[in-house]
């Protein structure tokens, strides 16, 4: 329908530079923090300073341009920006609302900022606010219990809900602004691929193609991933992050991924698949640079720029069975479960198919067998009796 | 119906052979002793059946059976004669037909082709012919079942691609590249190793171009559009038209209507100038679907047939009754005394003559193109076909997809029983630190430095106050201090940089300096060991001692591979030398000519052994790999072995 409604009017703002929406997903993971503020004197408070620094960056470049943070937490992944404004006000949850007003404007709970302050852009300024505001809340609600029952971070979540944030904005702007974007066709993409896509790589290079006429005039999204925990803690999540890989990769979302510490294997392979950028920093203390020189430009300005990305892509998948990093594999032809070593029986531990193992794993045999011996051969100079012949090839 | 059965003679007793109603399997119950020399044979088994010829006085069915678990393959035979005196030759008949039916639908009902029973298919028919000389003389084949269905195609048997000698020299020489390779392989392949042992080997692994090209080959050129190609060409101011035997042959075919035409007037006419005629009459106008002007010649003869409606007989042909607008005569608007329907008025022939003609001739020859994408069907109903073929397929709505459930358990349950074990170094850092105390040195610093309410001092917090006298190693440490990003921006330009002259096109990098001799040879080397490495791998881990012969052999050519490798490099390696050679030369030329002194850069010069490792190196390296393992396994199986 939307296409008959494209009238005129409308067309004006499709030749307009479509906006682009930045989703940054950020690793809370406090046991990291605490390493990475100790080596190399990054605290997080200073990351996420520069972090909005950034933020306001990309706000600056275009009018419509929007932001969206998504924290990737230790027990949970949670949205730091944009909080909707029920949650926000929500009494339940006393961290914040201090004066106790009527929780139904936001910004009724907002103390009047100091005078130097009042002149902020306004934009920036509720960036800002929210995201202190909820990392604040996001700390406040974490135990040590909750530390200590696990030392990795949920990527896998955070990287689903940028995902769907960024099918809810980009529907939304393509309903408003009209352009040649077909809401459903889209729709109906983002939700088979964000739910369960196992079938991938195919599929998505296949579709890939006629999507690339809709991200043109649509609303640009990207998603950058500050990474400080390993991504080995996380091999449990390598199902439901190459799902959103292989998500973004349809949608022609690139990940970028600034990694500040920690090894992030499956990351590597987030930004190659997507066309990010991967970057890891050899000196994070220099977080800003990296930000405004890598991580910028939107995918518009990159097709004409050298990006700084990393080529030698470690290609290496986590095994299912151990969650080893394996270079030799045994794939289900099924499920594309990754194994380490054969399978017992040949039953695929994933999805349960009872696969053909082939004559795999046979013991080599390199000495010829002796042509069977006679019966009239006792059993007591069996083997032993005969000279083995020489296994070594003539010259 | 009663199942068939009949009166039938085995091993010198009588008795009755009847099939069982279910038709699964064949009986014979003697006619004296009751149950008890029955034999039952199921027809799962039954490998073959011969009966004696019609011409035979004898009326014999032989049964060849192979019982599941017989120790080797040689079937076994049961041999009825049949007594019934006139009626044995139609009882024999009833039966056979019912067990060949019933073998047919075994058989299809196998998913896995069994091997074609070929071997019992001598016809030994000349030899019937009355004479009772012996009973396996007189039996002719009558019915020989093979295996699969008869519709199967060529391609579909790797066996048979395999096989076929011809189709392969076929697909060598369409594929110069294969061919060299092959050859070269076939050249260098160990002598143990028989031709026949090689090709098998060689051509196991390509069997999918194999396949493609049998398909190819099997595709033909369709009839086409005979006329319109037929361009008269002028010389001499004279109009030239050369007509082939073939072409003439497809007029006719396309174009009823001209070998009428021929037919009724070549006697009359001489060949040549009955087709002379015709290429410039209105007649052959129209036949190409051109528009005929006033200002064309007029020919006595050909002009009578312009009335003709070529398409007349056409009419005739059988249409479906749901699209057969005759018949719904009954119903018919026009008895009332109405026009026709807009659609119903037949439009003048004259409109649009081309795309009369072409609609027509495309049907022609389409109907005479075997469709290849049919669906074969044993009672398929030419209506149904008519109105599938005719529906709208796009204004169906979307099919639901149909996707393969995949029935994922829960991965985490193998993780977890793990994820003690290997924990990495990180992990277990971040297990040392105290929770609580992080949480709480986390939330002072951020309450610190983030105070709530959009308060933030950015500034401060993103660019810190550098004091000139500030002493270095606190700058240093400081997050953002000029330091710092300076070494940020130099990483980020270092990045740049090598990804730049990674993406760059280098002007040699087609042959990497290599003369283009040399790249071939090297090319071809490297597909000669990648095939070696494949055979020895299938060989080595194939684990059967029979191959291990074979085994050996194939190590031998893996060594003279990498031998290549080296004649290879050495050869480049001289090349370079030919080359930085030359260059001094000219260094000294112009030293001489001129008094300048030339500084040449040697180590620019592109190519030489050291391009070849580059380019072998994982070659090089795999097949290092698999001699090591084959020695690794040698001397494993030498230690097992007890000593002589």
């Amino acid at each position: 329908m939307n296409t008959i409604d494209a009238t005129e009017h409308y067309s004006t703002s499709a030749h307009d530079r479509p906006p682009s929406l930045l989703t940054v997903i950020l690793d809370t993971n406090p046991h990291a923090w605490a390493q990475l503020s100790s080596q190399s004197a990054l605290p997080l408070s200073t990351a996420v300073a520069n972090i909005l620094v950034f933020l306001n960056a990309h706000l600056a470049c275009n009018y419509a341009n929007e932001v969206a943070v998504v924290a990737s937490h230790t027990q949970k992944a949670t949205w730091l920006y944009p909080v909707a404004a029920a949650a926000a006000a929500d009494p339940n949850q006393p961290p914040g609302d201090k004066d106790g007003d009527t929780p139904m404007l936001p910004q009724t709970q907002n103390r009047p900022p100091p005078p130097h302050e009042m002149n902020k852009y306004r934009p920036f300024r509720i960036v800002e606010e929210q995201v202190t505001q909820n990392l604040h809340r996001l700390l406040g609600g974490t135990t040590a219990d909750d530390l200590s029952a696990t030392t990795s971070t949920l990527m896998a979540g955070a990287l689903t809900l940028a995902l769907s944030h960024i099918n809810r904005r980009t529907i939304a702007w393509a309903e408003a602004h009209g352009g040649e974007t077909d809401p459903n066709a889209h729709a109906n993409n983002n939700n088979t691929t964000t739910s369960t896509n196992t079938a991938g790589g195919g599929a998505a290079a296949a579709a890939s193609g006629g999507d690339k006429a809709s991200t043109e005039s649509g609303l640009q999204s990207r998603i950058l991933i500050l990474s400080v925990s390993s991504a080995t803690g996380a091999a449990h999540q390598y199902i439901p992050i190459m799902n959103a890989i292989f998500a973004c990769q349809r949608l022609q979302i690139p990940i970028d991924v600034c990694k500040l510490a920690g090894d992030a294997v499956f990351l590597q392979q987030a930004a190659d698949a997507t066309k990010g950028v991967y970057m890891a920093l050899a000196e994070p203390r220099g977080l800003l640079q990296y930000l405004m020189m890598a991580f910028l430009p939107d995918q518009r300005s990159r097709r004409h720029l050298i990006l700084p990305t990393r080529v030698d892509v470690d290609f290496r998948a986590a095994c299912f069975c151990h969650r080893r990093v394996v270079d030799i594999g045994f794939v289900c032809s099924i499920c594309l479960s990754i194994f380490c070593e054969p399978l017992e029986k040949g039953e695929c531990l994933t999805c349960g198919s009872v696969l053909e193992m082939g004559d795999y794993g046979a013991k080599p045999a390199v000495v010829a067998r002796k042509k069977k011996k006679k019966k009239v051969r006792g059993p007591g100079n069996g083997a032993s009796a005969t000279p083995t012949p020489t296994p070594t090839p003539g010259p | 119906m009663a199942p068939p059965s009949g009166s039938a003679v085995y091993k010198k007793k009588d008795g009755t052979l009847t099939m069982s109603p279910d038709q699964q399997s064949v009986s014979w119950i003697p006619a004296a002793g009751g149950a008890t020399g029955t034999i039952t044979i199921s027809v799962a088994q039954i490998t073959n059946l011969q009966q004696t010829p019609a011409t035979s006085p004898k009326v014999m069915l032989k049964i060849h059976v192979l019982p599941p678990n017989a120790p080797d393959n040689t079937p076994e035979q049961y041999v009825f004669n049949f007594t019934a005196g006139a009626n044995a030759r139609a009882e024999a008949d009833a039966i056979k037909d019912a067990l060949s039916a019933a073998i047919q639908a075994a058989k299809a009902a196998q998913a896995a082709p069994t091997p074609p029973v070929a071997a019992a298919a001598a016809a030994a028919g000349s030899a019937g012919g009355g004479s009772n000389e012996g009973v396996s003389a007189a039996m002719a084949m009558a019915n020989a079942i093979t295996a699969g269905g008869s519709y199967e195609k060529p391609w579909d048997d790797d066996k048979r691609l395999q096989g076929d000698m011809e189709l392969q020299q076929s697909l060598l020489k369409s594929n110069p590249q294969l061919q060299r390779m092959f050859m070269e392989s076939m050249g260098t392949k160990p002598e143990t190793l028989s031709a026949g042992q090689f090709m098998k080997q060689f051509w196991s692994t390509r069997l999918h171009l194999l396949r493609a090209h049998a398909i190819e080959r099997s595709q033909t050129r369709g009839s086409y559009n005979v006329l319109s190609t037929l361009k008269p060409r002028v010389e001499d101011s004279v109009t030239k038209l050369n007509i082939s035997k073939e072409q003439i042959q497809l007029i006719f075919n396309q174009h009823p209507l001209v070998k009428q035409v021929y037919d009724e007037n070549v006697p009359k006419l001489s060949e040549t100038q009955f087709w002379s005629r015709f290429f410039q009459s209105r007649l052959f106008k129209k036949l190409r679907g051109e528009r005929i002007s006033e200002t064309d010649a007029t020919d006595a003869i050909l002009d009578k047939y312009l009335k003709a409606d070529e398409h007349g007989n056409l009419r005739d042909a059988q249409v479906p009754h749901f699209l057969d607008l005759a018949g719904n005569e009954v119903n018919h608007s026009q008895r009332r005394g109405n026009r026709p329907d807009l659609d119903m008025r037949p439009s003048s022939v004259d409109k649009v003559p081309i795309i009369r003609t072409l609609n027509n001739l495309s049907e022609k020859i389409m109907a005479n193109v075997a469709p290849a994408d049919a669906i074969p069907q044993a009672n398929g109903d030419a209506e149904d076909d008519t109105y599938n073929e005719l529906q709208l397929r796009d204004l169906r709505g979307d099919e639901e997809q149909r996707r393969i459930l995949l029935n994922v358990k829960d991965q985490s349950r193998f993780f977890s029983s793990q994820s003690k074990t290997d924990e990495d170094e990180e992990s277990r850092l971040f297990a040392q630190q105290d929770p609580k105390q992080i949480l709480n040195n986390l939330r002072g610093e951020v309450d610190q430095n983030l105070p709530e309410g959009g308060i933030v001092p950015l500034g401060r917090l993103v660019e810190p106050e550098e004091d000139d006298d500030g002493d270095e190693t606190k700058q240093a440490s400081q997050v953002g201090s000029r330091a710092n990003l300076k070494r940020a921006s130099s990483q980020i330009l270092e990045a740049i940089r090598d990804r730049r002259t990674q993406t760059e096109v280098s002007a040699i990098s087609g042959t990497f300096g290599l003369s283009s001799a040399l790249y071939d040879r090297l090319t071809l080397t490297h597909a000669t060991s990648t095939e070696f490495l494949h055979q020895f791998w299938q060989a080595f881990l194939s684990g059967n001692p029979d191959r291990a012969g074979e085994v050996a052999s194939l190590v031998e050519s893996l060594n003279r591979a990498m031998d290549r490798i080296k004649a290879v490099q050495q050869d480049a390696e001289a090349e370079r030398q030919v080359e930085m050679n030359r260059l001094r030369r000219h260094a000294r030329e112009v030293l001489e000519a001129t008094g300048k002194k030339l500084r040449i850069n040697l180590t620019n010069v592109a190519g030489g052994e050291q391009a070849v490792t580059r380019l072998l190196g994982p070659t090089i390296r795999a097949l290092e790999t698999a001699l090591t393992k084959y020695k690794d396994a040698l001397a494993e199986e030498m230690k097992e072995m007890p000593p002589a």
